[in-house]
């Protein structure tokens, strides 16, 4: 064998086993891919929800008899207090605690509640499990969870569906869980962040708009749900790809578009090298963006002045209403730091289980699905707290009498099982984040 | 944007490629294996300047928009870089008695490593080096140019880097022994040179190259644990497309790589442009050529290149 055919044998080898390498390599790492943490949304943990053992045939409805029994309300909880969006669990966990000594203290037709909390791992398998255990083994007719948006459709379709469990997720975000009426949340989906964004760069006066979006199912759908609501014309919408080392073509190109404002869709690391190459570009424009690219590593990543004037719109709690600043201090004073939209998000939870089983007549699932939008729609009489709403119900009301106002916004679930969601404009004024206004989605 | 505009960012893209692939073409050309571990010696330099230049602060003047301290820092990043791989080749890829595909597979745990050792250090988020961004110089925004001092100070540097190894090559007795060596390591042996000094000397170079691309790259754009490893892929790319083991050959495969990756929105503005005879042709060609698909578009020139000449660019001569 001459030299040089060794040569070329050996480089045929060397590519295939390269490519197979490369290919091996990076699956690897998609999984240990933490991509967006903080601040964004619940939505991309992991999806695609592969309900394996599908061993459902609970009959959620088993409770104890809703008499004179003493024994504390049990419901359900599926929280992420380990894995990847474990922060938001620990959120959850200060919310839950809250709530449930304001509950307490007054107590449920002279019971106590009390909550069963399992952990989802921040995976489908992981939810499931815990849903599984909680419906089937404790028989709970209420089960809370769980954050991660993949993880509740999975926990919905393999366990909830088809029983009466009612379930109500606190932190899911993503878009297709409004496909699924059967399942609540408390967070308001990513569609009213879209429908925010696209009445907030009308309302400032721009009919052109260019948008780059993070390249996966997050970026897609709030885009998507973007271009059917603005009535301008998109110059520009070009998806990107995570972790890419340059996204100068992607800023040129939206400069060449010749709009005025710019529209981020993305996550923070990526948003960062696009802000310093637009800077090191010399480009001016208007910036908009969604929640996920806004954070203090994006502050101190990018160059002072780069950002000012750029609008982001975030879920969150109206943070200027009494009983939210009541929540605010009561948690402050417990934890020693301010609360964020997540713990309230579960806070309002609780509180609204424990209206639905005081409104309910008997503790079973079939009850709780007649009372848990009732009692905090938008028909009745306004309360703010459980004190006050819990003393209509005692008072002979019943769940249309009473419209809990949550910590979190108004709640009002619509036919599709979101809440009316309550969002939060941030300007960037000085190199830091500055609240400008309030938005009911 | 111009033509001129893109050119220039393509420009100080394939800088940085090019710094990153020389290393890796030239520790296949010597040491006989593709370091899957090449990308994240990168991230090494680029970490070991940021602390560095924490450290030692600014020294006083600047020159291109980059204090004197930066450059210490840079020079330290490829020290450190160089020392790590050198280590990683005495520890682990000597000692192990295995062929080319073994130490294939352990430079991918080795990658691991050196990537977890960072995250531990510094967590998995991003950063940059505290130096102060630059506008665009403006005697050059008139001709679409957009580029900033510090890009200047990319390219100059790795053209003064990619300069000396040229003369490394030709011109000093451990270049010619470095040549013999990739040409025949059993002829090169034979006739008297020390081969395990001339690649732990390999190993030095490719990796301090490694490491300068790295700190490059952080400036250009920031500073994450996976930083390297994500442009790996690219970098491999320009190997192949320049002839593995071929150190020219990744010069101009990391160069061409590098450039059809910044002027991919350039070739879209063409395709828009050109009258293209059938219109879905033309349909199909302007859905594909886009910013998006920059990446695979680099990939499928690379194999057209690879189609007409297998060997890469630079052929069938190694070094």
């Amino acid at each position: 064998m001459s030299p040089n055919s060794m040569d070329i044998t050996d480089r045929r080898t060397l590519l295939k086993l390269t490519g197979g390498a490369g290919v091996a390599a990076l699956s690897g790492c998609l999984s240990t891919t933490d991509d967006s943490e903080d601040g964004s949304d619940g939505s991309d943990g992991s999806d695609g929800s592969d309900g394996t053992d599908g061993e459902n045939d609970t009959d959620g409805s088993d409770g104890d008899d809703g008499g004179d029994s003493t024994e504390p309300y049990q419901i359900g909880m599926v929280d992420s207090q380990t894995g990847s969006l474990s922060a938001f669990g620990e959120r959850n966990q200060r919310g839950i605690n809250l709530a449930l000594q304001r509950v307490n203290e007054i107590g449920i037709n002279g019971r106590e509640l009390d909550i069963i909390v399992e952990d989802s791992e921040s995976e489908n398998q992981g939810g499931i499990a815990a849903a599984q255990k909680l419906v089937n083994q404790d028989g709970v007719p209420f089960l809370i969870g769980a954050v991660g948006s993949g993880v509740s459709l999975a926990i919905y379709e393999s366990v909830v569906e088809g029983t009466d469990v009612v379930q109500l997720s606190q932190n899911s975000t993503g878009l297709n869980l409004t496909d699924f009426p059967g399942l609540l949340r408390m967070s308001p989906s990513g569609r009213s962040q879209s429908l925010a964004l696209s009445n907030l760069i009308t309302d400032d006066g721009y009919d052109e708009v260019a948008i780059t979006y993070v390249n996966n199912d997050y970026g897609q759908s709030l885009t998507d749900a973007f271009v059917d609501a603005y009535d301008g014309e998109i110059a520009y919408n070009s998806p990107h790809d995570q972790e890419q080392q340059s996204y100068s073509g992607t800023v040129s190109e939206m400069n060449d578009s010749g709009a005025d404002a710019w529209l981020f869709i993305t996550y923070q690391a990526e948003f960062a090298t696009m802000v310093n190459e637009v800077f090191s570009s010399g480009y001016e424009a208007q910036f908009y963006g969604a929640d996920s690219v806004s954070g203090d590593n994006v502050l101190e990543n990018t160059p002072e002045g780069s950002i000012d004037g750029m609008k982001i719109v975030v879920p969150s709690a109206p943070v200027e209403e009494e009983n939210y600043q009541t929540f605010a201090s009561d948690f402050e004073s417990e934890y020693g730091r301010q609360p964020t939209s997540w713990a309230a998000y579960a806070y309002d939870c609780v509180i609204n289980a424990a209206l639905a089983i005081q409104a309910a007549d008997e503790f079973t699932g079939a009850a709780l699905q007649e009372t848990v939008r009732r009692v905090s729609g938008p028909e009745g009489e306004e309360a703010t707290s459980f004190e006050a709403a819990s003393q209509i119900l005692t008072d002979g009301g019943g769940p249309d009498d009473v419209d809990y106002q949550g910590v979190s916004g108004p709640i009002d679930f619509d036919e599709n099982g979101d809440p009316v969601g309550y969002l939060q404009v941030l300007e960037v004024q000085d190199h830091a984040y500055e609240g400008i206004d309030f938005i009911e989605g | 944007m111009t033509v001129l505009g893109y050119l220039a960012n393509g420009l100080v893209f394939s800088s940085i490629i090019v710094l990153g692939s020389i290393g890796l073409s030239l520790v296949y050309s010597i040491a006989d294996f593709a370091n899957f571990a090449h990308g994240d010696t990168m991230t090494i330099g680029a970490y070991t300047a940021l602390v560095t230049f924490g450290a030692v602060g600014g020294l006083g003047g600047a020159v291109l928009g980059l204090p004197y301290g930066f450059f210490l820092a840079l020079v330290v990043g490829i020290a450190v870089a160089a020392v790590v791989a050198v280590g990683t080749e005495k520890l682990i890829y000597e000692p192990l008695d295995v062929d080319s595909i073994g130490l294939l597979i352990t430079s991918i745990g080795i990658a691991f490593i050196y990537r977890a050792v960072i995250q531990i250090r510094f967590g998995s988020g991003f950063t940059r080096f505290d130096i102060q961004p630059l506008r665009p110089i403006e005697w050059l925004v008139p001709y679409g140019v957009r580029v900033t001092l510090h890009d200047v100070a990319i390219v100059g540097s790795a053209a003064v880097l990619v300069v000396g190894l040229h003369v490394l090559l030709q011109y000093t007795d451990l270049g010619r022994k470095m040549r013999a060596m990739a040409d025949n390591p059993d002829l090169a042996r034979v006739s008297g040179i020390r081969t395990k000094r001339v690649k732990l000397w390999t190993w030095v170079i490719g990796a301090g190259l490694a490491g300068a691309g790295g700190v490059f790259l952080g400036l250009f754009n920031q500073l994450s644990p996976r930083m390297g490893f994500n442009l790996l892929l690219v970098i491999f790319a320009a190997v192949i497309l320049g002839g593995i083991g071929s150190v020219y050959g990744a010069m101009a495969g990391g160069f061409l790589i590098g450039m059809i990756n910044q002027l991919t929105p350039f070739f879209s503005n063409v395709v828009e442009a050109l009258p293209i005879a059938p219109n879905w042709l033309e349909t199909v060609l302007e859905n594909l050529i886009s910013i998006e698909y920059a990446n695979a578009i680099a990939f499928v020139i690379m194999v057209l290149v690879l189609l007409v000449r297998p060997n890469g660019i630079a052929g069938e001569g190694a070094t």
